[in-house]
């Protein structure tokens, strides 16, 4: 019943069409060319604005202090960690992020519960006051002497690490053929510093060589001024010349 | 006390009460009957130092943390791998919005250069309204 009333009386205010057709009665117009030069902004403030003779020309919008044309990172001083990031190969592990830290550590949290996220999902019932444990409540605590079992030592294992190779160990002769075992160790530490080390090994080896030509080198010579020396030359000599 | 060294106040918490535990650790592992009172006293020393984190609790509350930071920790991998991957792409973001804005500046030059050969008038009237006396 209200509705109705109110709807008539909005129907009796409300013209159907307007008298001056579109056009809005309020803008008087100069221009009868059909070419609108205002423009009408609505909003808290309606205002109407000429903008001259270009058509649908719109304000420039203001311009912003900060832009994407500005190093950022210089701007809010983060170079320092973009260049202490971006240089560098981060180590991927967790443990490499807090090394003080005992126990195994780079695990998924999930397999063991200890993940983070299931200390927001369940918080831990808190708000209870700790107190120091009595000397009865000690009591509990008073364990047998001797090892531990074996089940219970695995908390124990420090992480580990992987060391750099230090072959300390590669005494083998020039000839010999490093065994297979060894190489696979290598293989899985650092096949770069194996390789350098190998090049040492072999200059060593080179420089040995060279050092016992020049030996035998002094001895042919030392044959040629001797009167047994007969003139004849070596197999190797032959092969050389 | 800034919340800088509040925070460090309580890793230090922290980490004096992991080593009393994995002292503990090492006593339990192979114990010695002679060693239960000094295990009674890293057990209350435990309680203290809970004491104390619990106490510091308040003072880091308004620190923020990402919850990707957490996906990153609970994966077992390094958190300041989040670090680095929101640097790079804020810089990767950087450059692009400086390639855009450096393109339509030229775009915006070009046109004007192109426009005022054939409409030099409206060009200058153009110019006069934007107060632009600039080619760019």
């Amino acid at each position: 019943m209200m509705s109705d009333q109110f709807r008539s009386k909005v129907e009796q205010y409300s013209p159907k069409s307007s008298p001056r057709g579109a056009r809005s009665p309020v803008v008087s117009r100069q221009d009868s060319t059909g070419t609108l030069k205002t423009t009408i902004s609505l909003g808290k403030n309606p205002s109407i604005v000429h903008s001259g003779p270009f058509y649908l020309m719109k304000e420039p919008p203001g311009e912003s202090e900060l832009t994407g044309a500005r190093n950022l990172m210089a701007y809010y001083g983060l170079e320092h960690s973009y260049s202490k990031f971006s240089g560098k190969k981060l180590k991927e592990q967790l443990s490499s992020f807090l090394p003080n830290l005992p126990g195994i550590i780079d695990t998924p949290g999930d397999q063991d519960n200890s993940s983070l996220r299931s200390v927001i999902e369940k918080p831990p019932i808190g708000g209870k006051e700790l107190l120091p444990l009595t000397s009865v409540q000690l009591a509990g605590f008073r364990l047998h002497p001797g090892p531990l079992p074996e089940q219970y030592r695995y908390i124990n294992q420090a992480p580990q690490r992987k060391h750099k190779n230090k072959h300390k160990r590669h005494k083998h002769k020039p000839g010999e053929v490093p065994s297979g075992q060894e190489t696979t160790v290598t293989d899985i530490g650092g096949a770069d510093t194996h390789e350098k080390k190998h090049k040492k090994q072999k200059r060593h080896d080179e420089e040995k060589e060279a050092r016992k030509k020049r030996k035998k080198e002094k001895k042919r010579k030392k044959q040629k001024h001797s009167p047994e020396h007969s003139g004849g030359l070596t197999p190797s000599q032959h092969s050389n010349s | 006390m800034t919340s800088r060294q509040n925070s460090e106040k309580l890793v230090n918490q922290m980490e004096t009460f992991i080593e009393n535990v994995r002292q503990i650790n090492i006593m339990v592992c192979n114990f010695q009957p002679q060693a239960q009172h000094i295990l009674n006293r890293k057990i209350q020393n435990i309680v203290t130092d809970l004491q104390v984190i619990n106490n510091l609790k308040d003072s880091v509350k308004d620190m923020r943390i990402p919850v990707e930071v957490l996906k990153y920790v609970d994966a077992g991998q390094n958190p300041h791998l989040f670090t680095k991957d929101c640097i790079d792409k804020a810089m990767i973001k950087n450059q692009e919005l400086k390639g855009k804005i450096d393109s339509y500046k030229k775009f915006k030059a070009n046109m004007l250069l192109e426009i005022n050969k054939y409409f030099p008038k409206e060009v200058e009237k153009y110019r006069a309204i934007r107060n632009d006396n600039n080619d760019d």
